[in-house]
């Protein structure tokens, strides 16, 4: 798909070049046997892109104008399906919660990740600690960590309101999770508890700036913050777009922190794309408007991948 | 540096430290508790330690079956990615006609949120009649996660000079050869970076491990883990030893390794 797009960061375009020529014989692969040979290597490989990637999508895409609940021949029914996703609630709430998330893990999760690799990469003391700590969350499993901090908010035994009564907030303590107003950033966790992700793929690029630059700036008189903002930064953009498309793909598929903290609720202010289809195919059934609303999920996904290469080529002029 | 500099960066980096352990630290120490412990003394030490919630948690479910079939199916998933990776990479050193949509397309779905295809992966999983098997699940994961692990053993390969293969091929070394004896053993650090990467995130998936299973013969501990929830509604301390259960084993590996395992789920992201 968009791999092959043109303009898109070398971060990613790196593998779509034909980098791969070192065994390239002279006479491009004469020799039946050698033509046999390759085949059979990428057929694995095929074989398994080919039946979980790409005829998933065909059949999503397929069926997604069908009526189905599992069994028989779904039935043609044409845009049905997507007149009835646009005129539920549910659905529209679902977009708007998930646009939402890519909102906030766009303006909030990744400066704050910039703001800590920005800290990290002038080697504090322990930052090898720091890094190490920061990153702990990404390898815990999105199971767990969701049931922690829906421990966390719980209203009675969760930490955070036993913490808001310690230090005399009784007044702010409320149920978290099943508050209509909260709910939705409460499961929103993960923008805070992930950043090491983000932090290390900032950390990575930065290094790559040679220290010269910081050492002219610095007999030029510029500050630590001045250096930052000029020098890093603007040479960091490549991981900042790869870092959006991160979060635009961590937010299409958003699903543990809402289904195990809230089930979406309360009255669905925080269900988001995935429980939506999850919910519409093992709750309701529905098939075919699961696969229309894969499809909504598709769709948006390129439109914001190719929205993220689209300003990153303007922001390279 | 200014000392308003030094604080604001101790302060960020307090925070979010404390953000990432403090959760932590409160739910081992809860796990220790009563009932009546943790609503009594939410922040202090136990007041009794309660190993014995931990003898319960593991009685009250099967998490040895759990842990198996993760386990199992992560394993499954990674051979197979590794393996298929490997080959391909190798196949896609040598220029035919279509080498470059091929790559294409073994890349595609690398930005794809593959959630909006639960619904068909599904109905396939159903159709091949591996639905509710560890076999199914692992072979799920192989194809989701492929292009991830292709990506880092295929750029990892690629780094392999020219002339080796070449000297290979003059010493008359044919095809399969130079894969089985130079290709994929030079490309071990990459596949094991890859290996390390896939185990983690197989092991850790919950979507399509509930969607695709349905009883103890092939429910992961992602899918497991939340029984605690359920079941012990009014037992936290069954929940919380459950949930230290859930994380303690990544946790002790990511100790161990951490320098290689941070280095593993960026890889390929960023050269």
């Amino acid at each position: 798909m968009t791999t092959t797009t043109p303009g898109i960061p070398p971060s990613v375009a790196v593998v779509a070049e034909p980098a791969a020529t070192a065994l390239a014989p002279r006479r491009p692969a004469r020799r039946t046997g050698q033509r046999l040979g390759i085949l059979l290597y990428l057929l694995p490989a095929l074989a398994l892109v080919t039946l979980f990637l790409a005829v998933p999508t065909l059949v999503v895409i397929g069926l997604s104008g069908t009526e189905w609940a599992g069994i028989g021949v779904p039935q043609w029914i044409g845009l049905d399906n997507y007149t009835r996703l646009f005129g539920d609630p549910a659905f529209l709430k679902a977009i708007g919660n998930t646009l939402l998330w890519v909102l906030v893990g766009v303006v909030i999760h990744t400066p704050l990740c910039i703001l800590v690799a920005l800290v990290i990469a002038r080697r504090p003391r322990g930052w090898k600690v720091f890094r190490t700590v920061l990153f702990l969350p990404n390898i815990i499993s999105a199971t767990s960590l969701a049931l922690l901090w829906y421990f966390v908010f719980h209203v009675s035994l969760g930490l955070l309101n036993s913490a808001l009564k310690l230090v005399g907030l009784e007044s702010l303590t409320r149920n978290w999770l099943f508050d209509p107003t909260t709910a939705l950033g409460v499961t929103m966790t993960p923008w805070v508890v992930y950043i090491g992700f983000g932090m290390v793929l900032f950390l990575t690029q930065i290094s790559t700036i040679p220290q010269e630059y910081y050492e002219a700036a610095q007999l030029d008189g510029a500050s630590t913050l001045r250096q930052d903002w000029s020098i890093t930064i603007p040479l960091i953009r490549r991981a900042i777009a790869l870092q959006v498309l991160f979060v635009v793909g961590y937010a299409l598929r958003s699903f543990e922190y809402p289904f195990i903290m809230t089930s979406g609720g309360p009255a669905d202010s925080s269900i988001t794309l995935s429980l939506y289809i999850y919910r519409q195919m093992l709750t309701a059934n529905q098939y075919g408007l699961a696969m229309a609303a894969g499809v909504v999920t598709l769709v948006i996904g390129i439109v914001l991948t190719a929205a993220t290469f689209w300003v990153l080529r303007r922001t390279e002029r | 540096m200014t000392i308003a500099g030094k604080s604001f960066r101790w302060a960020v980096l307090g925070i979010f430290t404390a953000i990432t352990l403090l959760p932590l630290l409160w739910l081992v120490m809860s796990s220790f508790k009563t009932q009546a412990d943790i609503f009594a003394n939410p922040f202090g030490l136990p007041s009794e330690w309660r190993f014995d919630n931990y003898g319960a948690a593991l009685a009250a479910h099967p998490l040895h079956l759990y842990l198996r079939n993760s386990l199992g199916a992560a394993l499954l998933a990674t051979v197979l990615i590794v393996v298929a990776s490997l080959m391909a990479s190798y196949a896609l050193l040598h220029r035919f006609r279509l080498s470059r949509a091929t790559f294409g397309f073994l890349l595609f779905g690398i930005l794809l949120p593959v959630n909006a295809l639960m619904t068909p992966i599904f109905f396939i999983v159903n159709m091949m009649g591996v639905y509710n098997t560890v076999v199914g699940l692992g072979l799920v994961y192989a194809g989701l996660f492929f292009p991830l692990g292709f990506l880092i053993v295929k750029t990892y390969m690629d780094t392999t000079p020219a002339e080796i293969f070449e000297a290979a091929r003059i010493d008359g070394a044919g095809f399969h050869s130079i894969f089985l004896r130079i290709a994929a053993p030079l490309t071990s650090p990459g596949a094991i970076t890859a290996a390390i990467f896939l185990m983690i995130t197989a092991f850790n998936e919950l979507l399509f491990a509930a969607v695709l299973t349905k009883d103890t013969d092939a429910q992961t501990v992602q899918v497991g883990v939340r029984y605690f929830l359920t079941t012990y509604s009014a037992n936290y301390p069954l929940a919380f030893a459950a949930t230290v259960i859930g994380i303690a084993p990544t946790v002790v590996i990511y100790i161990i390794l951490s320098d290689r395992i941070v280095a593993a789920m960026t890889a390929g992201s960023l050269k």
